[in-house]
């Protein structure tokens, strides 16, 4: 099935988040690759996804899982050969996914022969390309991102006994962006990978591209002007791609990312994340509905990106201080779950493996104006390992079925890239994908029809959004509505069972229809309308008038 | 559809008991929570903590008090589910809707006060007219129904009222697992003499509890000591309505309930009238009177007293100089010995009118009321109070002159001496008080 | 003419020992039922007398200040009084009942307004019992409310009161008892009136400043002198 040349697909995507490096491994040493994960792509298919949004997966050294790339034009040899990556693409695209690599633009890793010339001397043509400086007192008001290892922005060369500037860690110096040639070699870079047929990029860490002196270098106009400038030779050459923002900021501050719709398609909606989180464990709809009231309104051909988890740790940067121990004390009593002003876990242990919860999480993640991303593993539960290093206790292999390394890999499981999770109630003999199948109501099978049901109509990935607020908090209400399409999505966030009394008179005479089950509830009258759940329990109702 | 209010309630209720004398609090009386009302606290649903607040033509002060409240909440008790539930008495000038226009929820975005979640106001009114008995069941109800593990009542004219009361209020109660927080001021020693006089001696020496401020407007108290005193007997005999703060406080003592003091800062002063008096001991003294009577085999047991724990630095005692009209006190007091001289005569002992008879036309500077005579006066008025010898609402009205006297005795006694002085002086009366209580309960057993 | 005296006599005293053994049975009747008739006032004392104590009715009528009245009409207590008037009263009926057995022609009607004026008393006798309850009970509640006033004179207010409320309640006896039931009530309306036009008068001018620092506590709310200066107990 060919891929639709709707320009504006993504807005209709369902994205999949994957590392391929864990997701299914084909040679067995132990990693994974391309072709692992091209031999994946029917249950991809199967699952509902129409977009799978790549890790790094460029030669690397491997300090920073990937990004901290040492070579922009190649596929890093664990992983394959650019060749298993073209075909792989191809696979895809012939089941209609599109494909999505990640690209960052602001640093390499200090092992990339750009660095290692420029480092080599002060006078190689290649010193420019990196920021330095003698002293470690420039750019004072830029914050440190990577509170729990980095205690400055600047590192020493010894080689070439001066400074760096890294935003990230030591070991990935910042790219010059002050400097032309930089700013052409990077467009290489994407023409290269685009002209292979890749949809679209993420591009990583972009509120940090530019350094000026007095500022706290984040979101610099000289920034946006270069980004406008590769989103406009990327839609010169390669109309209907697509380009992802990543930057933790607030939405006032996201806003300029969309530019007057020549900017970037589109950029993760960071701080509405932990506030699901929050909602939910206060029982209360307050913090969704206040930062979706704070969301700017963005042009009509962007599109927020919206997830529950990923690969990070669920940042908690864009809270208060008050709501930041809130969050620590209710999802993250061990100081181990803590990282950067994070919580390090994955979706189920979050929500303590609670089904109801989990796929009332999704439904919102399904039904809010936005386009959902699945981090790889959370369809079917799957847990986390703390006890690993840094971020990759999220990062573990996926579990396919409860026998050999899970059917990850066919190595000896010393062998394997990380260690398999293994408790009793995660471990992959008792979470993975084959057993699911084979299980009616399993979590898998009900993602998929969500999925399912969350592309049957436009209102969601293209509908407005208009809150109810009925006098119980605990509900939150809204409809979406894309035409003479309109759909309402009543969430209880509470843990036990409520009765609420929503204001739909504009809709009166409407006979609702629960979109799961397909069944009529009675029509829209002039009284409130009444509506009682379960704990955690969310309706989506379509509108319809007879 | 329709939530209909009263058929979701009546599950709540248990059945009438067939054919008894006491009935249980029926929540489906026709006009005692609305379905407005009801279907509010639906709404809100279960909380931690609740605030009531009656009300009555406050607009002027309502709003800056519940401001004053949520930033209070939001302080000290960030992450708990709270309420402020506002009873009116028919007020005709919007304060109710003063009271539900700053609720912070996320209808009105545009609050200043930051808060992690919704903090509802909500608003009912219980009656054309302000009756406070009626105001505190409909806030005893709403914190039953919504299971409220620690409540408070405020006074909607305190302008003295500080953020931290909340807290001070609501900690014992939540931390601590205390049951009934009162609380203790800073005074001038001229005022509330009522209650150092006679309701915090009196109680005092009968219950054994020393609670300083046993009638207030602001106090605290936990989920279970609302819902036992509610499901008491007693909402429908008419007198409801006066005292029901005094009431409360002996139920929780004679409940065996914990009980403590919490020290808020200083007391609003009430504008001051002479016709105050009266009401003022209907409200307090009759009820007291009245409930010895079931309480007797409680009280008839006690010995001594016991101090409850107290936080803060217990009451304080402003000694600013304030002028009180002497002169008329003590024309109101020999007056009234004059004149209810047939009215006493059935009260009091012959003994006690004579002694009063003698000090009554004393010249100002010999006049003297003592405490002994007062604790005298005080016991017998309870035990005639007992045995209606004469209307009971007429003998409260005649204890008023008699106060006076003593209440002019009290000043003058105080009138240079320090705050540990005017401290040690109560004490003093407190003794005396429990010195005779023999003297009461002989006079009660004898003529039954 | 001795046999027409004698045959005269003889049949006048025939005439008589007939009449008379006409007469007899009833007497003997009346004198039955009044037996009886005292059995069962007695009976009917003892019983009230039990009931009265119950209700402790005695206090009652100390309260209405009845007791303080039959003292100084050394009379027993209020529960006696009424038992033993109870008695006399159904023994009294009952032999009248007797009494209209003998057939005495004139005194008949006389039993029966008699009867008839029974159930009046009684209702005349409630309305001063509660009457006077009721003008002890106001004539205290005017004492006290005037005392914590401070309003001058507060016995006179009071005893004014009382004998008001007496007054009328025994203008209504009378006219329930339909004893100069006019007469009584045109006294009354003439007693009344004259002491509200007085009364009038003398606020009026005389009371001037009285009615107006009434009038202004009232009505004003202004804080005057003395309330600025009182305690507040609470």
């Amino acid at each position: 099935m060919p891929v639709n040349t709707d320009a504006l697909w993504y807005k209709d995507a369902i994205i999949y988040q994957v590392h391929v490096r864990t997701f299914h491994d084909s040679n067995g040493d132990g990693i994974g690759d391309f072709q692992g994960l091209e031999q994946k792509l029917d249950y991809l298919h199967e699952l509902g996804v129409s977009a799978i949004w790549l890790m790094p997966f460029f030669p690397s050294p491997l300090r920073d899982d990937g990004y901290d790339i040492a070579d922009y034009n190649a596929v890093h040899s664990s992983y394959g050969t650019l060749e298993d990556f073209h075909k792989f693409l191809d696979s895809a695209h012939q089941r209609g996914i599109r494909v999505i690599i990640e690209l960052v633009l602001n640093h390499t890793s200090d092992q990339h022969p750009w660095f290692q010339e420029a480092q080599s001397s002060q006078n190689n043509p290649r010193r420019d390309w990196y920021v330095w400086s003698d002293t470690e007192i420039r750019y004072q008001a830029a914050r440190i991102i990577f509170l729990d290892t980095e205690k400055s922005n600047w590192a020493w060369d010894p080689i070439s006994k001066s400074f760096y500037w890294h935003r990230f860690f030591s070991h990935q110096p910042d790219l010059n962006y002050d400097n032309p040639a930089v700013r052409e070699q990077m467009w290489n870079v994407m023409k290269f990978w685009l002209e292979m047929g890749v949809d679209g990029f993420r591009l990583d860490a972009v509120p940090y591209l530019v350094e000026r002196e007095g500022t706290n270098c984040e979101n610099l106009p000289e920034t946006h002007h270069i980004l406008k400038e590769l989103r406009r030779k990327a839609d010169e050459q390669f109309p209907g791609r697509m380009l992802l923002a990543e930057a933790n900021q607030w939405p006032a501050d996201l806003r300029p990312y969309f530019g007057d719709g020549d900017e970037f398609h589109m950029a993760f909606h960071f701080p509405l994340m932990p506030r699901m989180f929050m909602g939910l464990k206060l029982e209360d709809r307050k913090p969704i509905t206040e930062i979706l009231h704070q969301t700017p309104e963005i042009p009509p051909s962007c599109q927020w990106s919206l997830f529950l988890r990923n690969h990070d740790e669920l940042t908690l940067e864009m809270v208060t201080d008050i709501e930041r121990d809130y969050m620590y004390d209710m999802y993250a009593e061990s100081k181990m779950m803590r990282l950067n002003l994070g919580i390090r876990r994955r979706l189920a242990p979050l929500l303590n493996n609670d089904r109801r919860r989990i796929e009332l999480m999704n439904g919102m993640l399904m039904s809010l104006p936005g386009t959902p991303i699945i981090y790889y593993g959370d369809e079917i539960g799957m847990g986390d390992n703390i006890s690993l290093g840094d971020r990759n206790g999220v990062r573990t292999p996926m579990q396919w079925s409860g026998g050999w390394n899970s059917g990850f890999s066919v190595a000896e499981p010393e062998r394997l890239c990380a260690p398999l999770i293994q408790d009793p109630v995660y471990g992959y003999p008792a979470v993975n994908v084959l057993s699911q199948k084979e299980s009616e109501h399993s979590l898998l099978h009900w993602m998929q029809r969500i999925i399912a049901i969350r592309r049957s109509t436009g209102a969601f990935s293209r509908g407005s959004i208009d809150f109810l607020y009925p006098a119980n908090h605990r509900i939150l209400a809204y409809l979406r509505q894309l035409g003479r399409e309109t759909v309402l999505v009543v969430n209880n966030l509470s843990s036990t069972a409520q009765a609420v009394e929503l204001d739909l008179r504009p809709y009166k005479g409407n006979i609702l229809i629960e979109m799961f089950g397909n069944n009529i509830f009675p029509r829209v009258g002039d009284l409130p309308y009444l509506l009682t759940l379960g704990p955690y329990q969310f309706f989506w109702f379509r509108l319809r008038r007879v | 559809m329709t939530l209909d209010g009263r058929s979701a309630v009546t599950s709540l209720v248990s059945p009438r008991r067939a054919g008894g004398i006491h009935t249980e609090l029926k929540l489906e009386d026709e006009t005692f929570l609305t379905d407005d009302f009801l279907r509010q606290l639906i709404n809100v649903g279960e909380v931690d903590i609740l605030v009531g607040l009656p009300t009555h033509n406050n607009a002027k002060t309502i709003r800056s008090i519940v401001q004053t409240i949520q930033s209070g909440i939001l302080q000290a008790f960030p992450r708990e589910r709270a309420v402020i539930i506002n009873a009116d008495g028919g007020s005709r000038d919007g304060t109710p809707e003063l009271v539900t226009g700053i609720s912070i929820d996320d209808v009105r975005p545009t609050s200043n006060l930051y808060a992690l979640r919704t903090l509802h106001s909500i608003s009912t009114k219980y009656g054309s007219t302000p009756a406070t008995g009626v105001a505190l069941r409909t806030i005893l109800a709403a914190a039953d129904l919504l299971r409220a593990k620690a409540c408070i009542v405020m006074f909607p004219e305190s302008a003295t009222i500080e953020s931290e009361w909340v807290s001070k209020l609501v900690r014992p109660i939540y931390r601590d697992g205390f049951d009934l927080v009162t609380p203790t001021y800073r005074r001038h020693k001229s005022e509330g003499l009522l209650l150092t006089n006679l309701l915090y001696p009196m109680i005092r020496a009968l219950y054994g509890v020393r609670i300083r401020e046993p009638y207030t407007a602001e106090f605290g108290f936990s989920g279970r000591l609302g819902s036992h005193f509610l499901n008491q007997n007693g909402w429908n005999d008419g007198t409801s309505g006066a005292g029901v703060e005094l009431r409360f406080t002996l139920a929780a003592i004679t409940g065996g309930y914990r009980i403590c003091q919490s020290f808020l800062g200083e007391k609003e002063r009430v504008e001051r009238r002479g016709a105050d008096l009266v009401p003022a001991l209907r409200q307090t003294v009759g009820p007291l009177f009245s409930a010895l009577e079931s309480d007797f085999p409680v009280w008839s047991l006690v010995t001594g007293s016991q101090p409850v724990p107290t936080t803060g630095n217990g009451p304080e005692v402003l000694l600013e100089p304030m002028r009180v009209n002497r002169k008329r006190l003590r024309e109101m007091f020999s007056n009234g010995v004059a004149e209810l001289n047939s009215v006493f005569q059935l009260i009091l002992s012959p003994s006690t009118l004579a002694e009063l008879q003698r000090i009554a036309p004393l010249g100002e500077d010999e006049f003297r009321y003592p405490a002994e005579l007062w604790v005298r006066t005080v016991y017998e008025f309870a035990a005639s109070f007992q045995k209606s010898v004469i209307s009971r609402d007429h003998t409260i009205q005649a204890l008023a002159p008699l106060f006076r006297g003593r209440a002019l005795t009290f000043l003058i006694e105080n009138r240079n001496a320090s705050a540990k002085e005017v401290e040690d002086n109560i004490e003093g009366l407190c003794l005396e008080f429990e010195r005779l209580k023999p003297y009461l309960l002989q006079m009660w057993k004898s003529r039954e | 003419m001795r046999e027409m005296i004698i045959s005269e006599l003889t049949q006048a005293l025939h005439e008589l020992a007939r009449d008379f053994a006409h007469f007899l049975p009833r007497l003997i009747v009346m004198l039955i039922l009044a037996f009886l008739g005292w059995v069962i006032a007695y009976v009917a004392k003892v019983v009230l007398r039990s009931i009265l104590r119950l209700i402790n009715f005695d206090k009652l009528s100390e309260n209405a200040g009845a007791s303080q009245l039959l003292t100084k009409a050394d009379l027993p207590s209020a529960t006696e009084v009424l038992s033993r008037f109870v008695f006399w009263v159904a023994w009294l009926g009952f032999i009248l009942l007797g009494v209209s057995v003998l057939g005495i022609l004139g005194l008949q009607e006389q039993i029966t307004k008699f009867f008839l004026f029974l159930p009046r008393l009684f209702v005349a006798l409630f309305i001063v019992f509660v009457g006077l309850l009721a003008a002890t009970f106001f004539s205290r509640a005017a004492l006290l409310a005037a005392v914590n006033a401070n309003v001058p004179s507060p016995r006179v207010l009071s005893a004014a009161i009382r004998s008001i409320i007496i007054a009328f309640i025994l203008s209504i006896a009378f006219e329930e008892l339909g004893l100069a039931e006019e007469t009584m009530l045109v006294a009354f309306g003439i007693a009344f009136g004259a002491l509200m036009l007085g009364l009038a008068i003398a606020f009026g001018i005389g009371g001037r400043d009285l009615a107006r620092r009434f009038l202004e506590e009232r009505f004003v709310r202004r804080k005057n002198e003395e309330n600025e200066d009182e305690l507040s107990p609470l």
